[in-house]
């Protein structure tokens, strides 16, 4: 193929998409209740320009000179988007950090499917295209960059700390991150772990019983998400600890209940770090909260995974005393092994542990939400799960292929309500996507949200319905890079596995378990945006008893 | 190792180049091009894990029929596969076995190929 007709093709293409993107605009528009989209207005769209730059919308633009089209790749200088003024009251006068995946769609909408705009000091590219963002996620490197984490990386070097995951770069991170993923990563390695998470599972339904008798008769239990919480983190807990927390007993032991302050406090304050970042340093004296707080939550979370690391170490050490085989789970390879130093492993314990409670949890909640405002979904589901398991069986991995509808109803739970509604990548090299040139080291922002309710991706794309992603036979493809919630590669979410098994295992005996009904006291419940897109209000629904 | 415990496979590579090397039965194709050193540029850059799908290779009609099973997680890497084929597979799943000896595989053209042309693009408008 040649340079000339690669570059037309991919125009093309882009020109195409653009025809059809009022149309999708339309249907957003339309699409009634479900979702609080934001309200577009045409005046909106024709935003003032502030001075000296040309950020009228793509979508007006008049159609260029087909052969200069082709020819040209554009400087990041001509690339549209909202004025840094415009953008400064968008984010902190009207409280843009909690709408961020609504003003993706607003963005998205005005400046075209790829836009640049400024956060004090940082200039963020975003791109809300598939097959743009498949481009920029396949062109990355051996060890690709999610976004500056300075404040991270200051915080572990003051108390001597190391890097995890997360937080890690270069070769560090792609050291950790293949100890890691050998042990967690692949499907068969993590289904092992079935019968540890379905002895979480049967206590989550016993709390069910517990709280939803407080409601008598009316077996609502409330703010579903706390329960979920508390599932989420005992079993991330029993798969990377292998030791039980005690999260969803009627009584929660102290250490627990410390460590749960520690990330409400961490995620309480995310907000304020947002506002801190566009904060310089040398304001720290005068305005020391967030940073305080910062510290503060930190302190909590590795002091647990400490406690916990240092907890299994003695226990290895007496067997290794007593002369017996040592032999378990993640934890024990992993301080028997010599591919990690001790503080790498409680700061990758640490980091695991923070990336796997909310995720997971906001998940499962929006997940019943659904199920509850939809019946005959649910009815779907159900049937499916009881023609295969009965109401007894208790499900492990392998049977999760035989219910494509429970993992359809996870994958289209997270194309609705994307937990992470956006990411980053810091280029590695220079790149030209949607006809710019990106140089290196520009900070991306993959618009996830708006790709998974693109109804070019998803034709309805507002509607909740799993079985679109039931495949017809194993030659049943489709392009999903619009929709990709544990992200795509080799930085992509390290424990995508053990959240699927966590959810498939719940969702399912759910299901055989309860109808998940609403209550009088269900209400709508939209999104917002507070670091993961979270429900703005608690979820209330009826478990009632299938049997 | 015996010799029947020797599975040949003839690789195409993305220059269209025929290399043909002999792999242990049990042993995936992945772990044939690491350990033959062969250099696909960007070849299984997630080891075998299911979180990429690099290892990418399409097969012949006859030969992608007997391959064994093939799981959800793989059909959902394989929707996000480069240049995806009716015949395609992701090398790391497949497993060398002595029915498969002498078969030929292709490297599809991978995306930095095609980054390669647009950069050349870049300079020369
Ligand atoms: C529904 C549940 C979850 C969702 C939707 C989710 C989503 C994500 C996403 C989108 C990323 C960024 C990937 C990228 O940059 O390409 C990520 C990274 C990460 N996730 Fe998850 N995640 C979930 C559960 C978990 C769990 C249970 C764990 C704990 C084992 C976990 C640990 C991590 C870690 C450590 C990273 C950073 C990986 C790295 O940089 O190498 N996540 N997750």
């Amino acid at each position: 193929m040649t340079i000339m007709s690669l570059l037309t093709n991919a125009l093309h293409a882009y020109g195409r998409k653009k025809a059809l993107e009022r149309e999708s605009i339309h249907l957003l528009l339309r699409a009634a209740g479900f979702h609080e989209l934001p309200k577009l207005s045409a005046s909106q769209s024709l935003e003032v320009p502030a001075a000296g730059e040309r950020v009228l919308p793509e979508m007006f633009t008049p159609p260029q000179d087909a052969a200069e089209k082709q020819t040209r790749v554009k400087p990041l200088r001509e690339m549209p988007g909202p004025s840094t003024i415009s953008n400064l009251i968008e984010f902190f006068y009207r409280d843009g950090f909690s709408r961020i995946h609504e003003i993706q769609l607003k963005h998205t909408h005005q400046y075209g499917k790829i836009f640049k705009s400024r956060f004090g000091p940082q200039l963020v590219v975003s791109v809300a295209d598939k097959d743009m963002v498949a481009q920029v996620l396949r062109a990355e490197g051996r060890a690709p960059q999610r976004a500056n984490m300075e404040s991270w990386k200051e915080y572990r070097d003051m108390r001597g700390r190391a890097t995890g995951l997360i937080s890690a770069e270069g070769e560090d991170w792609l050291k950790m991150r293949s100890a890691l993923r050998q042990r967690i990563m692949r499907p068969r390695d993590v289904a092992v772990f079935s019968d540890d998470v379905n002895g979480v599972v049967a206590d989550l339904i016993k709390r069910i019983h517990a709280l939803r008798s407080q409601d008598g008769a009316g077996q609502t239990v409330m703010n579903v998400n706390d329960l979920y919480f508390k599932y989420a983190m005992e079993g991330v807990a029993c798969i990377l600890y292998e030791t039980r927390l005690g999260c969803l007993q009627e009584e929660i032991p102290k250490q627990s209940l410390e460590y749960i302050a520690a990330l409400h406090l961490m995620f309480s304050m995310f907000k304020t770090t947002m506002y801190a970042g566009a904060i310089p340093k040398w304001l720290r004296p005068i305005i020391p909260k967030p940073w305080n707080e910062f510290c503060r939550s930190w302190d909590g979370l590795f002091k647990f995974s400490q406690i916990h690391v240092d907890k299994k170490l003695s226990e290895i050490k007496s067997q290794l005393a007593a002369g017996k085989e040592i032999k378990g789970g993640l934890l024990t390879q992993l301080l028997v092994g010599k591919e990690m130093t001790l503080e790498e492993i409680y700061a990758n314990m640490t980091e695991m542990l923070l990336a796997g409670v909310d995720t997971t949890s906001f998940t499962l909640s929006w997940s019943t939400y659904l199920l509850a405002k939809h019946p005959h979904v649910q009815q779907a589901v159900y049937e499916e799960v009881v023609n295969n398991l009965g109401h007894d069986q208790v499900p492990v991995a392998e049977d999760i292929t035989r219910l494509p509808l429970i993992r359809g109803l996870v994958k289209e739970t997270l194309r609705l309500f994307p937990v992470l509604p956006g990411n980053g990548r810091v280029t590695q090299q220079d790149l030209v996507v949607g006809g710019y040139h990106i140089p290196k080291g520009t900070q991306l922002a993959l618009c996830h949200y708006s790709t998974s309710l693109d109804a070019e991706c998803f034709p309805s794309s507002t509607e909740f319905h799993p079985a679109r992603w039931v495949r017809k036979d194993s030659s049943d493809h489709v392009d999903n890079f619009g929709s990709i919630p544990f992200g795509y590669g080799i930085r992509s979410c390290i424990g995508k596995r053990i959240a699927e098994l966590e959810m498939h295992l719940a969702l399912a005996q759910l299901l055989q378990k309860f109808r998940i009904e609403e209550s009088p006291y269900t209400k709508t419940v939209t999104a917002k945006t507070h670091g993961l897109l979270t429900p703005a209000a608690p979820i209330n629904v009826r478990f009632v008893d299938r049997q | 190792l015996r010799a029947e415990d020797k599975v040949t496979v003839h690789f195409v590579n993305r220059d269209g180049e025929k290399i043909t090397v002999q792999g242990n039965t049990g042993d995936s194709l992945l772990d044939v091009v690491i350990d033959k050193n062969l250099d696909f540029d960007g070849f299984g850059a997630c080891e075998g894990t299911l979180a990429c799908s690099t290892c990418h290779l399409i097969f012949e009609k006859d030969v992608y029929k007997q391959l064994g099973p093939i799981t959800d997680e793989e059909m959902d890497m394989l929707d996000l596969a480069y240049g995806l084929t009716d015949t395609s597979r992701l090398g790391c799943q497949i497993c060398l076995s002595k029915s498969l000896d002498g078969m030929t595989v292709k490297v599809p053209e991978s995306v930095s190929d095609v980054r390669q042309s647009v950069d050349v693009g870049t300079t020369t408008s």
